[in-house]
């Protein structure tokens, strides 16, 4: 079985999870972008076919949520937070820190493709602010060398 | 009973309606913005807030539904304040260009803003730009001034079923979109830039060229290309189409329109338009005067009546005159002629199921109202897609699925993609066979019901396929098949919609036979899908050779007397030849003389070079048109008519609604009922009239169908079948049909020519429109992605498509929606007509020119 | 007072199955099976449950509705997007007691004779929805879940819906519209989602830990329920304190618990013993508080009388060094990259708000600018199609109201 063929199993399988089709929608946007890296118009084109919903529909949807990747970004993703709790206990002077240390701006991605930053509202982090998420993973109480540690583990 | 106190003043309502509804219907206005009739209501705008009391917030009118007892306010400081407000935060990233904008005049913003509207503006903050997106040929697409009502998106969404655009991102970066982010690619009907309140969405067609208050005269007329005749208003300036808009609520299409009707005015104003009168001389066709070519014209005409007899004469009528023009020209023929031999293109399909239908079904059978599509609870459609052919219609069938109506499809719909239950594909030129089978899965669930015997006799010796044979040669399974029987017998009420594919090919009267055998045991409504603007007008008026105006047969005496006393004259009482016999009568030399009205058989009637040589034989053509067609170039006189914007008159629908055209350009020349009285006169006929209405008069006399009917009933809306006559539906025929022959299924691996009826074009007129061109601009050929595959070609590719009757050279297109023995060429371009591929046969029973399975080759062409 | 939510999370597999049933877990789901629906449904309308999502809706009153609406099928939707900025009390029974919560919704769609039910869960939250996934395996594998729970011929299905990050999607039109498929924009109410909610079916939106609290009233009854906590709306609460005291994290405590006694006793007092100056008691939406009102009880009904809301029991502390309007700021860039663009009010009067106090922040203030706020937030507070863009003109209004001087300083 290839790729495409197992994607579509995998998009059968969401789609039992709803009474209608259209409701599969969020979940395979993660699907595409997982497989196809970000939601590039060929991605957005292969769900529409998958689920039989309209392009534009499908566009419309995927542009309203922060967390699907609209351009092609770094193999790791930085998401970090800098919503109040976390902004009152520096979340910007690590912004500012990985910009000079990294050269990493918000929104954007590092030379060597390593990293891309994008800056959070609330994670559900806010007691043991700063925090951010690195891909999947979630850290708190940061500081700039503790920063530094954790992207050591991303290569 | 719900009473509603509003501004002091008490409304009682019989119905649920919002605090807007029930303030307009107090004359109360109340300003919207999101808000528009016909879309879902949205509520985000929040310009018509009110005060409601026991509510503590205000409260959108437009969304909030009346209670009894309730007491609103519309107008307050505070709302006033709020509304100031919201026009505001409106303004706030808007780049106030009006002086700029296409839209000003008509800005329901700028009128917004002048009544309720802040002075001046507090925003200091650079403003969100967005560059003005001119990607798409027909649409221009200004974010700035966007104030996100979604009305576009709802009405291409909701109503249109099209689903081109979105609204993209989220909060004040909300624009709209389609997938592309530049050109559309969408239906093109328009319908998003017609509720767009603002200069958001535009059509380029005005670009520039259009403001509001400088238009001189809106018309009301009817749409020149379809038969659904959708209602819609000409915008004249300086005798100059400027727009073309629908009206809110009118018309059988409420306020939408089509691609064609919306954007195909252009042809009127078309440089190659035809002004003077031609005569043939030396074999050239030169300038002459009107009289000139009048007299040449009645004078041949006499003569070879004189030498030949009227026999030798035909006629061609047009779907796309008028009544008034079609009723003088059979008038012309069966009086001043004496002959019968009258037909039109109508014959290729509309005009021989119609009388098929018809006389198993009683008159009437074919007209239903388009709206009811919607309340049905099945739609069975075979032979076209109705969202191309007859697109307002289509939206009917959209909007049936969308409420949960069962819709079933036979054939290549795309666009009903994603509206239907089921789509059958059978295996090409197998789809009478398939119905066959499906009548056979009908008859086991559901009885006859008994009202027709003869034609139920009829049925039960019908030799039927049983589902297994149709799983072999359709290439639809027993289950597609008995499913599709089931969905469709076990609800009361069934819409049949009937397209040209089905009616046009091998054993057109078998086929028409099962439709009928169909339709009568469901009691379906049936709806022929009408190519032309007056099909059904053509054949109300007697364009037929056996039928009189009001649909009477010629046999019967007593039909003839009635018209005869009025006319004041014989008629023959021998029925006339047909379209394509009377072709080939000119072939054979026995007819002699052809005149043909608004029609251009050598493009539009297969086998071109057939066609060519039978015209090229004749003593005499006379062609009246509004362009140099193929067939005028032919012609010994060539008369310029007026077009569609240029003159009255009435088109009758495929609902039989008959409608009225109205004159909005002023243009030197004559109608061409008014060239057939002249013609009439110089023969001696006579042709008592100074205008269209004077024409509707006689009619009024003559049709039973018409009987008493004026303008000033169509005009009160008086409009549809059985007009003021006599009643409908009598007479329950037995449906005569040709031998029933198993037909032979194409070989699979070959392919076979099929015409696309394109959502863009309808041939001679709309390529005369820079619009639909800019759309679709160049002849292709579509295939299957799987077809294209097996012969190692990809889009772009030149081919050659090849027939027994010749080739044309095309560039590949795919559409995986086409089945795979298919190959799609439309009959629009020059010299690139499908029709030039095809030949044909005539059904023994209803004289459709029935095209059989055309086998064709393709081949990619290296150098040229 | 014994805790309920947080119950057994020092154990680092609190969220294992057995675990749960080691210290009581699905216990109450079987009692409940035995009761009729109606019972259970008069049994939370008695206790005085109040939503914990924020708005404190009776949950026995907005059950009744959803279960005396005569169609089927009907829905059961968990909100677990928790975004209400300053909000994390949900994350630790997701994460770590994800079975308190499935038990709870079982007991919800037994009672409610809801067959189907969804988990809307934060995109931004990885962890618990593995923790959720699993957790629902094993509930279907111990027959908890399923066609035939507990072989007691009823049927709950749950699934994990994951949301892509959308504040907005907290709404709980919202939620249904993206739990749908759909751009999560709030629709129009009426129709109620109890009577029109997800796939056009009624539909009942309850909060993590509103569902969370089932077990444990099914467990010890009505009666004995209402006595914890206020009066008036009883119950062990979840209080989730970040900024500037010592010991900042979720804290279960009896509704009602004064804000001061939260921060000073539970808390450990502002960090480094510095002063207080203003706490923000429910979330980013609810309205800033100076420190001489910290003596009101968080509750839903006494935090309105003291000129704030409960929300979500997000309790933002900000000692002396905290630049207010700096907060106010990042509040409003909140709101502006949230708003769902909708309506206009929200839509357009976020950003502008946000650009002003942007200027004033960056020490570029006008004079007028502070009535401008005030003017520009009174256009939207009250006209917006949701809450959100009210949240969004109250942040302004009570950052002022409470601080105005401060804004005044930053444009001198
Ligand atoms: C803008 C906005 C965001 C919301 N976010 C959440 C949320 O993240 N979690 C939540 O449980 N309720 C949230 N709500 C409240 C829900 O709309 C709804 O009231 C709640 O889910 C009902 O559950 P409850 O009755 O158990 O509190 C939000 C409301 C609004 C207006
Ligand atoms: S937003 Fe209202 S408020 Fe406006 S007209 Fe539209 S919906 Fe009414
Ligand atoms: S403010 Fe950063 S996690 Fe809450």
């Amino acid at each position: 079985m290839n790729r495409t063929d197992e994607l579509i199993k995998e998009i059968q399988e969401v789609k039992k999870s709803y009474p209608k089709t259209k409701a599969a929608l969020l979940p395979v946007l993660y699907l595409a972008q997982r497989e196809f890296g970000w939601l590039r118009p060929e991605a957005l084109e292969f769900v529409s076919e998958a689920l039989d919903i309209p392009k534009a529909t499908v566009k419309g949807v995927a542009t309203f949520y922060a967390m699907y990747k609209h351009k092609l970004m770094g193999r790791h993703l930085i998401q970090l937070c800098t919503n109040v709790s976390c902004m009152i206990f520096g979340a910007e002077r690590l912004v500012d820190f990985l910009k000079n240390k990294y050269g990493l701006e918000v929104g954007g991605t590092t030379a060597d493709g390593r990293f891309s930053l994008v800056i959070m509202e609330c994670i559900g982090a806010c007691g043991t602010a700063p925090a951010m998420l690195v891909n999947d993973d979630f850290y708190e109480n940061l500081t700039e060398k503790y920063i530094e540690e954790i992207l050591e583990k991303y290569k | 009973m719900i009473t509603v106190t509003i501004n002091g003043k008490g409304i009682k309502l019989e119905k649920p309606a919002t605090v807007l509804e029930a303030a307009r219907i107090a004359g109360i206005k109340i300003p919207t913005l999101c808000y528009h009739e016909g879309l879902e209501l949205y509520g985000g705008c929040r310009l018509c807030m009110v005060e409601v009391e026991k509510m503590p917030k205000l409260q959108t009118a437009c969304t909030l539904y009346v209670t009894d007892g309730m007491v609103v306010r519309t107008e307050s400081e505070q709302i006033t304040k709020a509304r100031r407000g919201v026009l505001e935060f409106l303004l706030i990233n808007h780049p106030l260009d009006c002086p700029y904008c296409d839209k000003a005049g008509e800005c329901e913003l700028q009128d917004l803003v002048m009544k309720y509207g802040p002075t001046t503006g507090r925003f200091e903050e650079g403003k969100r730009k967005h560059p003005e997106s001119f990607d798409d040929p027909i649409i221009v697409r200004n974010m700035e001034r966007c104030v996100v009502c979604t009305r576009c998106v709802r009405m291409c969404d909701g109503v249109q079923g099209a689903s081109a655009i979105a609204v993209t991102n989220r909060g004040s970066h909300s624009f709209i979109e389609p997938f592309s982010s530049g050109e559309y690619n969408c239906e093109y009907c328009g319908n998003c830039l017609a509720v767009c309140p603002v200069g958001a969405i535009m059509s380029r067609l005005h670009r520039h060229a259009y403001r509001a208050w400088q238009v001189e005269q809106e018309v009301n007329t009817v749409c020149s290309y379809c038969g659904v005749g959708c209602s819609m208003v000409l915008q004249v300036r300086e005798d100059t189409i400027k727009r073309v808009i629908p009206k809110i609520g009118l018309g059988v299409n409420k306020g939408l329109l089509c691609a064609r009707g919306r954007f195909g005015y252009e042809y009127v104003g078309s440089h190659e338009r035809l002004s003077s009168p031609l005569v043939k001389k030396n074999g050239k066709l030169e300038p002459a005067t009107w009289d000139e070519a009048l007299t040449t014209v009645a004078n041949r005409l006499k003569e070879i009546k004189e030498r030949f007899g009227g026999e030798a004469i035909a006629g061609v009528a047009s779907p796309r005159c008028t009544n008034e023009d079609n009723y003088v020209f059979q008038k012309l023929f069966r009086a001043g002629l004496g002959s019968n031999n009258i037909d039109s293109s109508a014959r290729l399909g509309y005009a021989g199921a119609q009388k098929y239908l018809e006389g198993i079904l009683g008159q009437g059978a074919t007209a239903n109202i388009i709206s009811g599509i919607v309340n049905s609870e099945g739609v069975f459609i075979i032979g076209g897609d109705p969202t191309h052919i007859n697109p307002i219609l289509g939206i009917q069938v959209r909007a049936a699925f969308r409420k949960g109506v069962r819709v079933i499809t036979v054939g290549y719909t795309p666009g009903l993609e994603r509206f239907r239950t089921a789509g059958l594909l059978p295996y090409p030129y197998t789809e009478g066979m398939l119905l066959s089978g499906l009548l056979e899965e009908l008859l086991k669930i559901k009885s006859l019901p008994g009202g027709n015997k003869a034609f139920e006799a009829k049925i039960n010796e019908f030799k039927r396929l049983s589902a297994g044979d149709i799983e072999k040669v359709c290439n639809i399974t027993k289950e597609e098949l008995s499913q599709a029987a089931k969905a469709l017998s076990d609800i009361s009420s069934v819409s049949m919609v009937i397209g040209r594919d089905i009616i046009q090919c091998t054993g057109a009267s078998t086929n028409l036979f099962l439709l009928a055998a169909i339709a009568y045991i469901l009691d379906a409504r049936v709806y022929l899908l009408s190519e032309r603007p007056n099909e059904q007008g053509l054949i109300d008026m007697g364009c037929l050779p056996d039928t009189l105006p009001g649909g009477r047969p010629l046999e019967i005496g007593s039909f003839r007397k009635r018209d005869e006393d009025v006319w004041d004259c014989q008629i023959p009482s021998k029925e006339g030849m047909t379209l394509m016999e009377i072709i080939e009568s000119a072939n054979t030399g026995s007819i002699k003389a052809i005149y043909v009205m608004g029609e251009n058989p050598v493009y539009n009637l297969p086998d071109t070079n057939f066609v060519k040589n039978a015209l090229e034989r004749l003593g005499f053509l006379v062609v009246h048109d509004i362009f140099m067609t193929e067939t005028a170039a032919m012609a010994d006189v060539v008369l310029p008519s007026l077009s569609w914007a240029e003159k009255d008159g009435t088109y009758t629908n495929l609902e039989r609604r008959i409608q009225r055209l109205r004159k909005a350009i002023n243009r030197q020349g004559m109608e061409d009922w008014r060239i057939l009285s002249e013609v009439g006169k110089k023969i001696g006929l006579k042709m008592p009239y100074n205008s269209a209405e004077d024409v509707m008069t006689e009619i009024s006399m003559v049709s039973p169908l018409h009987a008493g009917l004026t303008y000033e009933d169509i005009e009160r809306g008086l409009d549809q079948w059985p007009y003021k006559g006599e009643p409908l539906r009598q007479g329950l025929g037995v449906g005569d049909r040709g031998p029933v022959k198993i037909q032979m299924p194409g070989h699979k691996g070959r392919l076979y020519l099929s015409i696309e009826k394109p959502l863009f074009h309808s041939g001679t007129l709309s390529r005369r429109a820079q619009a639909l061109n800019s759309i679709y601009p160049e002849p292709v050929v579509k295939i299957n992605p799987e077809t294209a595959k097996k012969f190692g070609l990809k889009d772009g590719d030149i081919v050659a498509v090849t027939s027994s009757k010749g080739n044309l050279i095309l560039p590949v297109r795919t559409d995986k929606l086409i089945g795979e023995s298919i190959v799609l060429v439309t009959n629009t371009f020059k010299g690139k007509g499908a029709m030039s591929l095809l030949s044909y046969k005539l059904d023994p029973i209803t004289k459709i020119p029935c095209i059989d399975a055309v086998e064709v080759t393709i081949e990619k062409v290296v150098n040229i | 007072m014994e805790r309920v939510l947080l119950k057994n999370i020092e154990n680092p597999n609190s969220a294992d199955i057995d675990e749960y049933m080691k210290v009581g877990g699905y216990r109450s789901l079987p009692k409940a099976l035995d009761m009729q629906p109606r019972d259970i449904i008069d049994e939370v309308k008695k206790s005085g449950l109040k939503g914990r999502g924020g708005a404190g809706f009776p949950a026995g009153m907005k059950w009744t509705f959803a279960s005396a609406d005569p169609k089927f099928p009907k829905y059961l939707l968990c909100n677990a997007d928790e975004g209400e900025p300053g909000t994390f009390k949900d994350r630790p029974i997701l994460e770590k007691n994800p079975h308190l919560l499935i038990e709870g919704m079982a007991i919800s769609g037994y009672a409610l004779q809801a067959e189907y039910g969804y988990i809307y869960l934060r995109g931004e939250y990885p962890d618990a929805k593995h923790a959720l996934k699993k957790a629902i395996k094993q509930a279907y594998e111990k027959g908890f879940l399923g066609d035939n729970i507990l072989g007691k011929g009823v049927k709950f299905h749950l699934a994990v819906h994951q949301g892509a990050g959308a504040y907005i999607c907290g709404e709980e039109t919202a939620l249904i519209e993206s739990l749908e498929g759909g751009r999560g924009q709030p629709r129009i109410k009426p129709p109620f989602p109890v009577n029109v909610g997800v796939f056009s079916a009624p539909t009942i939106v309850n909060n993590v830990e509103t569902l969370a609290n089932l077990p444990y009233l099914i467990e010890i009854g009505a009666d004995a329920y209402s006595k914890i906590g206020s009066p008036d709306c009883p119950g062990p609460k979840l209080y989730c304190v970040s900024g500037h005291v010592e010991k900042p994290g979720v804290y279960e405590l009896p509704m009602g618990t004064t804000l001061r006694d939260i921060i000073y006793t539970h808390c450990g007092g502002i960090r480094g013993g510095k002063k207080l100056k203003a706490v923000i008691p429910g979330g980013i939406s609810t309205p800033v508080l100076p420190p001489d009102k910290i003596d009101c009880p968080m509750d839903f009904v006494n935090m309105p009388k003291h000129g704030s809301m409960l929300g979500s029991g997000a309790v933002m502390v900000f000692d002396e060094t905290v630049c207010l309007v700096k907060v106010c700021y990042r509040a409003l860039k909140f709101f502006e990259h949230e708003s769902c663009g909708k309506c206009t009010p929200c839509r357009e009067g976020t950003g502008w708000l946000r650009s002003i106090l942007d200027r004033i922040e960056r020490g570029e203030g006008r004079e007028g600018d502070i009535d401008m706020l005030l003017d520009v937030a009174g256009n939207m507070f009250g006209k917006t199609f949701c809450p959100l863009g009210d949240g969004a003109a109250s942040v302004v209004q009570n950052f002022i109201k409470h601080f105005r001087p401060e804004f005044e300083e930053h444009i001198k």
